[in-house]
């Protein structure tokens, strides 16, 4: 069913046989641990993607090879057919941490990969105005982010990477440290945003809710080491914004095959826990 | 992994007899970078100090062979056991006056008077002066013995211990005085079980501090008062121009700082457990 | 904390108890000082001397003498703590195999050390500006140094996903920003003990500066001139680590609280 898509234009992704080992020593002792077994999967061009697994799957890992930010060990990705060998002006990252820089004023934090790209400075910062408008953070341009509230420094998180104008946008739990009113209003706006303006989005999550609401499809990973366990379409007709899409039979459906494949994953590791103690 | 790991034991030779484990564990230690790369680095910093101490001037640049054999020559005629407990004399002295001293005086200013605001200039003032300025004064009001260098080392050490534990005490959890309060605790049952304990953490930080600044004070005293103890062993080689015997002592003097500030650190595990876990320093 | 109006009668209110407490010290000190067997010198003789020794121009000439020193040696501490700081914070290796002796050596207390390097580096300016050095350079490149390993790791990754590829791109943009309030921190430190580090140099070697002045007054047992040059000290002590606290204010307005 995913490979129906068609041929990949710049803004699609191929993960192709990807997987990585973490290796470490402890005393002396070499320990490691498989973070993503073999993954196979395409990201098709301007689709809303949530990847979700049991914790410690490895979303994130997935996430971060995806950016370039780590390099897989077996495997090659291809961002618009070009194997990717670091990061790249057409991704940019959301963290869950926010990953703002505290010792810059949000308009300068906006304004940073620009700069990094060898933008002019005033070019650079009327970008960055214009996309600290586009998420409703007018008038704190010269707030420190510290001085923000979470959602609100996550709406920071996400003017910088809309400031990059990449095509891909790549989401690691960006609501995860945001608490659950805010994150709904978060999520209301994030899809307002996407609507304005199609990018490939890949969202990692480890809210079932979140993920059902937002995406088109779901990427279901196995637990560690984790590969594919299905792929979810997500039927909800859009826009989703402006009608209650929990209340949706079609919501409930997504939300209930999805769950009963994590379930079996964490009984399956419970058990395996028992043993272990044992 | 671990299916593999089992296969080669069962197939390959049988294993060798398992060394006993701490061998076997300090063979692991030594084989990490950690040890390893310190060690290697010791040995040719030692090597070439020897070879460019001896090509220079193996007085004035003493090798390692001739610190080791000062240090022998010093220990076999008795002079480092006994600048050792010169030093370590007025040294714990010193600094147990401070502990005695610091720890009243410091709840007395902790308690938010009025007196303790208008202290505190004063004591930065006493505070940031070197010592070795006042040796002078020093001379003047205690002699240049015993008593002169254990208040050198007295001055250095009871401020910070001053300092800390007012600090312990002015910032004990109001919600703590508030409970011991409803209780109608009397004043000094207050300061036992609530002030004392909560600043304990403080104090042992001060503590700390105070020990580094006695180990100074120690050493201005026996270079700058009275020459004696390792301090003078190091200031009367200095005179001749001897750095052998003046490296053996400033190695014996690290390795005492090092002992007694980490004892301290040690009491201060002990007595602060409770609060290690959300230190933020 | 404190309002941001500044009321004459409020100020008054709160220096009243220090001017209070201040004219009874002083005034107690005073009365001490003139009696027959005082071993302080009276105020009012503390502040002849020091009135004596600026117009002869002795104390000026000292202080400019010491300053340099201090100038010179602290400079000196802060480019290569920095440096030093940031090469052992940075890469594991080198940090792996020099901390050790680097931990030993600040261990070591510098007055230990003055006689020793005075042999090696001789009396000159040399010999002095090593000894401010060595008393400033351990907590600069101690703080730097721990203000560079603990940059988080998430800040580092984040420069690197917006395209800094660089090492020096990455020192640049996060590592060194992020250090600032440990390098600040250790400046301060570092200037407090560089004026002691300056003391000893000069009190030992009885030559030059304020240190000079201190030595020759207190072996004559001149009380009041030895106060005169001995106060100077701890005012330029605290003046120093005020002003460099000031500078880490500003340099921290970034920092919650």
């Amino acid at each position: 069913m995913s490979k129906s898509a068609g041929p990949l234009d710049d803004a699609g992704i191929e993960i192709d046989g990807v997987g990585k080992t973490f290796r470490w020593r402890n005393k002396g002792v070499a320990e490691e641990v498989v973070a993503l077994g073999k993954v196979d999967f395409t990201v098709r061009s301007n689709e809303f993607l949530a990847v979700i697994g049991p914790s410690g799957c490895g979303k994130t890992t997935l996430l971060r090879t995806v950016a370039g930010l780590i390099k897989p060990d077996r495997g090659e990705i291809r961002v618009g057919g070009r194997p990717v060998t670091g990061p790249g002006e057409d991704r940019a990252v959301v963290f869950q941490h926010f990953g703002l820089f505290p010792w810059k004023t949000v308009v300068d934090n906006v304004k940073f990969p620009l700069r990094m790209r060898g933008v002019p400075d005033k070019e650079a910062a009327a970008t960055a105005r214009a996309n600290l408008k586009k998420v409703g953070l007018e008038g704190f341009e010269r707030s420190y982010p510290h001085q923000l509230s979470g959602g609100m420094q996550q709406r920071v998180g996400l003017a910088r990477a809309l400031a990059t104008d990449a095509r891909i946008l790549l989401m690691d739990e960006p609501f995860g440290a945001i608490d659950a009113q805010t994150r709904e209003f978060m999520q209301e706006q994030l899809m307002k945003l996407w609507d304005e303006n199609k990018k490939t989005v890949v969202f990692v999550t480890h809210d079932l809710d979140e993920a059902v609401s937002l995406a088109d499809r779901i990427l279901v990973l196995s637990r560690r080491p984790s590969r594919v366990r299905a792929v979810v379409d997500v039927d909800l007709p859009r826009p989703r914004w402006d009608y209650d899409v929990r209340s949706e039979p079609a919501f409930a459906e997504a939300r209930r095959t999805i769950w009963e494949m994590l379930r079996s994953d964490l009984v399956e590791e419970e058990e395996g826990a028992g043993i272990h103690a044992i | 992994m671990q299916t593999i790991a089992l296969t080669d034991q069962k197939t390959d030779r049988p294993p060798p007899r398992k060394p006993p484990g701490r061998v076997r564990r300090l063979w692991a230690r030594m084989c990490t970078p950690e040890f390893y790369s310190p060690a290697c680095f010791l040995l040719v910093f030692f090597i070439a100090w020897e070879i460019a101490g001896r090509r220079i001037d193996p007085l004035l640049f003493a090798p390692p062979s001739r610190v080791a054999e000062a240090f022998v020559d010093l220990a076999a005629s008795g002079e480092l056991v006994t600048a050792t407990l010169t030093t370590l004399n007025a040294l714990l002295a010193g600094f147990g006056l401070a502990v005695l001293i610091g720890l009243p005086f410091g709840v007395l200013l902790g308690q938010g008077s009025v007196f303790g605001r208008v202290l505190e200039p004063y004591i930065n003032a006493v505070y940031a002066t070197p010592r070795v300025v006042i040796v002078p004064l020093v001379i003047i009001w205690f002699g240049v013995d015993y008593s002169g260098r254990v208040f050198l080392v007295w001055l250095g050490s009871v401020i910070p211990v001053i300092i800390n534990t007012a600090y312990g005490v002015r910032n004990a959890r109001p919600d703590l005085l508030e409970v011991a309060r409803s209780f109608q605790t009397p004043r000094h049952q207050l300061i036992r079980h609530v002030l004392l304990p909560g600043a304990l953490p403080y104090i042992a930080a001060g503590l700390r501090i105070a020990a580094g600044r006695a180990v100074i004070g120690v050493l201005v005293a026996e270079i700058f008062l009275q020459n004696t103890g390792l301090g003078g062993v190091i200031q009367t080689n200095a005179a001749f121009f001897r750095t052998a015997p003046m490296l053996a002592a400033v190695m014996l003097v690290g390795l005492i700082g090092t002992l007694f500030i980490s004892s301290v650190n040690v009491l201060e595990k002990r007595v602060a457990g409770w609060k290690t876990a959300g230190r933020a320093e | 904390m404190r309002s941001e109006r500044f009321s004459p009668r409020a100020a008054l209110g709160r220096a009243a108890p220090h001017l209070a407490f201040a004219v009874v010290f002083f005034g107690a000190w005073e009365l001490y000082g003139r009696s027959d067997d005082a071993q302080l010198p009276a105020v009012s003789a503390v502040a002849t001397a020091m009135a004596d020794m600026t117009a002869d121009g002795s104390l000026p000439s000292a202080l400019g003498s010491s300053m340099q020193l201090l100038v010179i040696g602290f400079l000196s501490a802060a480019v290569a703590g920095f440096v030093g700081g940031v090469l052992l914070g940075r890469y594991r290796p080198l940090d792996r195999t020099l901390m050790p002796f680097l931990s030993a050596l600040y261990a070591v207390p510098t007055v230990a050390l003055v006689p020793l390097v005075l042999v090696w580096l001789g009396f000159g300016l040399s010999g002095r500006v090593t000894v401010v050095f060595l008393s400033c350079y351990f907590p600069i490149m101690m703080n730097v140094y721990a203000g560079v390993r603990d940059t988080p790791p998430e800040l580092i990754e984040v420069s690197r996903s917006f395209l800094v590829r660089s090492e020096f791109g990455l020192l640049r943009t996060v590592v060194i920003p992020a250090a600032v309030p440990f390098i600040m921190s250790g400046l301060r430190l570092g200037i407090g003990l560089g004026v002691v580090g300056m003391a000893v140099a000069e009190v030992y070697l009885r030559l030059g500066g304020i240190g000079a002045l201190i030595a020759a007054y207190g072996a004559t047992f001149r009380l009041d001139y030895l106060f005169a040059a001995i106060i100077p000290l701890p005012l330029l002590g605290l003046l120093l680590t005020k002003l460099f606290t000031l500078i880490e204010r500003r340099a921290d307005a970034w920092r919650a609280g």
